[in-house]
């Protein structure tokens, strides 16, 4: 089977009834996409197809043949001089000092940049809306709200828990 | 300043340390391997430091002395009618130390692991700041057993921060004493004109007059420290990194996917294993075979042992190992099937066994004198849930067991796999790796015994990571409580007399020997928070130990959450019935103690935050809830109820807390905001209970956590009341959100909710 990710071809023999997530993590070693919960609903497993968020744990192998994958490993981009930027979500998740744990973060952090790609100038409440489907057990929801809206490049409406 | 790991030979999926910037930092050339097995030494009061000479030159390690650990025991432990003595031994060797690099930085190995609570970065800035270095010239190192640092304790009851800094203090300062000292020697300067710059010492006057730090290491021929009171610490007002919001160490591999857990460690030739599971509580295996499993694509090995109840599978891929185990055939003796209401009749705060853990006056007389009110309140079973599920990577062979693994006591895993494996401790080795979250579950270390299990009947390494429902069923839950409070009032509305049985299953207990029970009376874990910390003339608190057949144990604060739900509530419905604005009932009942001071300057700081003398917005109302113990906190909810729905949506948590020294502000703020959360969640939707012998519980769909849609917006001080050592902060904050919650659930709607969680369904029975 042909895969593409983070832009890089794959191919592999992997069984047609395998997951995408234990694909990523445990055929190829990229192991930044985290299993929460095997069933969609912890979000901790969200990765891009066609750029799109989608829960990996639950999305067949055979279903994204072709498609343009992106995991958390390959959402900096990497200049040809090496030097790597990080993406703006990845830098405001740094600046709010977001992770506790961190195991959520993945997750949390592709699904934003899904939505931020296909919402750029969100209000508060869409952002509420948009990433509460994934959970952060530290309870760090303060701060991950916080950091999207920031990387929106919207002003914070509200100054809290500095 | 960056983050090292133990790296191991052939370890695939390394965690790259990155800087800052989350910019990939090369390792430095020539970086030593720690050194293992150096010879420590006691100072003269046998609490401080030892010393080491080793390959890579000088180390200085710290204990967490006796004095601090028994202090806070005795803390946790205040009222108990039984000492502490004799719980926690003097370890024999450090559980940190600091250590020159070659190219002279200096290392921090430590035992304390990274779950997301910062305490790398926290100790770190203790450190940073005795040394005297810049900060970037600080590594930091998470120790495996492998090295001579040992922590009988493990990382847990938020006392890590508060253990370290005095050990720390003294030993970095000790550490730069020694390099000081032989700086001079070095340079031919008195130690006065010399000051640290860079990686080294310079003459002040003349900075072209230089000694590196690991020049002098090499120079170093006398091993004398001096001892700790000859030792010069800074001043609280000479800080530069404590108390500073230095950002987290380990936060630019958390948002690259470059952090390493126990369920990302990957080995060349790995293999996957799982384990047939108890489908009731008392469920006990009767035979097993490999059944359908043995057929199957990608199974390696089958594993049984009817006799310890095990029986699993090792396949080439966690799917196969997941599918094959399903189809194994096992047999089980399923037990009594227990109900809920069953469990819920064992927990009642009465009869035989109850231990006085607090009495003051004679509360039973006067409460039978008078009309009480009485109140009764419950909490059910939690599940921690920490995101990332259990798991373990063991590799076994020619006698030798390594496990990496996400744990919170790598000490204890360390024992628990040479006593399954009939082994002495020092042929195993356990390296914890970074924590998708622990709070209390992750003490626990079975699925390493299972991964060294399947690893040794294959021959080759074997990760085991359990799957949610597994997570769910078969780890240790908060236990259910039950408390009966009764009180009385005076003529002038003062509390006279108060009294609080409280019933609950184990939580420390449950990983102690029997003999605990002799030596510390109650269970500690169980009975935090149930005390009365208001000046009350006559008061009792009795606490029942109650056998379930469900296994409890460590969360989140243990009882904290409970127990302060139960208390604040009644304090509350004393407060109305004495007529009086619940802050100050509580400001008119503080000790006149310095502990009271710390109260009351707490509860006034979360009175300005949240506006507590000012009318809520429309349709809302607030709630106030105080608990205290070394770290004091108190809190205002602000809510409002959807009387159609039965919703109650908490809007604002305002968090006032005096945790003592603050070593990173903002990593107080963050353990503030995320204990708020996890009281919500508790408050609002958290519950677990059995049925038909087995817990009911299915993944997220049946025990749901709190989502950013239902969070509150959270607001938080800092109190400072002069207490210049830092206490935990890692689980105070989840103290008062249940009674914060239910008080303004009270002030919104004139009901009162006194079983927890507070679903539509039991606010709608409230409101009707």
């Amino acid at each position: 089977m042909e895969l593409t990710i983070n832009g890089k071809s794959y191919t592999l023999d992997v069984p047609d009834e395998e997951r995408l997530l234990w694909v990523l993590r445990d055929w190829l070693g990229l192991t930044g996409t985290k299993f929460g919960c095997g069933v969609g609903i912890c979000g901790a497993c969200t990765v891009h197809v066609n750029g799109s968020a989608v829960r990996s744990c639950l999305m067949p192998l055979a279903a994204v043949a072709g498609a343009d994958i992106r995991t958390i490993e390959g959402l900096a981009s990497t200049e040809g001089n090496g030097t790597i930027t990080l993406h703006p979500v990845q830098q405001s998740f740094i600046d709010h000092q977001v992770p506790q744990c961190g195991w959520c973060m993945s997750g949390q952090i592709m699904q934003a940049a899904s939505f931020l790609a296909q919402n750029p100038q969100p209000s508060e409440e869409e952002t509420v809306r948009a990433m509460s489907g994934n959970y952060c057990r530290c309870g760090c929801y303060v701060r991950i709200r916080q950091a999207v809206q920031q990387a929106a490049g919207m002003a914070d409406g509200e100054e809290v828990a500095t | 300043m960056r983050q090292e790991r133990d790296s191991s030979e052939g370890v695939e999926a390394q965690a790259r340390p990155t800087d800052a910037n989350g910019e990939e930092v090369k390792a430095a050339k020539g970086d030593p391997v720690p050194p293992r097995k150096r010879r420590w030494r006691l100072s003269r009061r046998g609490f401080l430091i030892g010393v080491g000479a080793a390959a890579a030159g000088v180390a200085v390690g710290a204990y967490f002395g006796r004095p601090v650990l028994h202090e806070i025991m005795a803390e946790s432990m205040a009222g108990a009618e039984h000492g502490a003595s004799g719980f926690m031994q003097l370890p024999s060797e450090p559980p940190l130390w600091l250590e020159v690099m070659e190219d002279s930085r200096i290392r921090l190995s430590l035992t304390k692991v990274e779950m997301g609570q910062g305490v790398h970065t926290s100790i770190a800035q203790i450190a940073a700041e005795e040394l005297g270095i810049g900060w970037e010239d600080l590594v930091v190192e998470q120790a495996d057993t492998s090295s001579d640092l040992v922590d009988s304790f493990g990382t847990g009851g938020s006392f890590s921060v508060a253990t370290s800094y005095g050990p720390l203090r003294l030993a970095a300062a000790g550490m730069r004493s020694l390099l000081r000292r032989e700086a001079a020697a070095v340079l031919k300067e008195p130690e006065a004109a010399l000051r640290v710059e860079g990686r080294g010492f310079v003459v002040a006057d003349s900075p072209e007059k230089r000694a590196d730090f690991y020049s002098l290491v090499g120079a170093i021929t006398s091993w004398d420290l001096p001892e700790e009171e000859e030792l010069r610490l800074k001043h609280a007002d000479e800080f530069d990194v404590i108390g500073q919001s230095v950002a987290r160490v380990d936060i630019p591999d958390k948002v690259t996917g470059q952090a390493v857990y126990g369920y990302d460690m990957r080995v060349p030739n790995m293999l996957y294993g799982a384990v047939a599971r108890p489908p009731t509580l008392e469920a006990k295996l009767v035979s097993a075979s490999a059944g359908e499993a043995a057929g199957m694509e990608g199974v390696e090995e089958i594993v049984i042992d009817v006799d310890s109840g095990f029986a699993g599978v090792v396949a080439n891929s966690r799917s196969a190992a997941w599918s094959a185990v399903k189809a194994m055939e096992t047999e089980w003796d399923e037990g009594h099937l227990w109900q809920q209401e069953e469990i819920e009749a064992l927990i009642e705060p009465d009869g035989e066994g109850g231990i006085t853990i607090q009495r003051e006056g004679n509360a039973a007389g006067v409460l039978g004198k008078e009309t009480p009110i009485t109140a009764t309140y419950r909490s059910p079973f939690a599940v921690q849930a920490p995101l990332e599920a259990p798991a373990a990577l063991a590799d076994v062979q020619d006698g030798q067991v390594t496990v990496w693994v996400s744990t919170q006591s790598q000490e204890r895993a360390k024992g628990l796999i040479a006593e399954a494996f009939g082994v002495e401790a020092d042929t195993v080795r356990v390296v914890p790796t970074y924590l998708g979250g622990g709070f209390g579950s992750k003490l626990d270390t079975g699925v390493a015994i299972e991964a060294a299990r399947l690893s040794e009947a294959v021959g080759a390494p074997v990760h085991v990571g359990w799957d949610r429902v597994e997570a769910m069923l078969h780890g240790y839950l908060r236990p259910p409580t039950k408390s009966v409070l009764s009180g009385a009032l005076d003529g002038n509305g003062r509390i006279i007399a108060m009294e609080h049985r409280q019933g609950s299953s184990d939580v420390a207990f449950s990983f102690m020997p029997d003999f605990m029970e002799l030596v510390m009376g109650a269970d500690f874990g169980a009975t935090i928070g149930a005390r009365i910390s208001y000046d009350v003339p006559n008061r009792t608190v009795t606490a029942w130990r109650k056998t379930l057949p469900v296994w409890t144990g460590w969360w989140r604060g243990l009882g904290l959450f409970a127990n302060t739900f139960a208390v604040e509530s009644f304090v509350d419905e004393l407060a109305e019935a004495a007529g009086a604005d619940p802050l100050q009932f509580r400001l008119d009942h503080l000790p006149d103690s310095p502990a009271g001071g710390r109260m009351g300057a707490v509860l006034e700081a979360v009175a300005e935050l949240s506006g507590w003398g000012n009318a809520p917005p429309a349709g809302r109302a607030r709630g106030i809830a105080c608990f205290a113990s070394n770290t004091v906190v108190a809190q205002v909810a602000e809510v409002s109820v959807d009387a159609e729905s039965g919703e109650i949506t908490v809007h604002d948590v305002a968090c006032a807390v005096d945790c003592g020294l603050v070593v990173n502000p903002d990593g107080a703020k963050a353990q503030i905001e995320g204990n708020v959360m996890w009281g919500v969640g508790s408050t609002l939707i958290e519950q677990a209970y059995v049925k038909d012998g087995r817990l009911a519980l299915n993944n997220f769909e049946s025990y749901p956590l709190l989502t950013m849609g239902d969070a509150p917006n959270v607001r938080s001080v800092l109190v400072d009341t002069g207490i210049k050592t830092p206490y935990g902060m890692g689980e105070p904050p989840i103290g008062p959100v249940g009674a914060a919650v239910a008080n303004a659930f009270t002030a919104a709607t004139g009901r009162r909710i006194r079983t927890l969680p507070m679903t539509p369904a039991r606010v709608l029975d409230a409101l009707a």
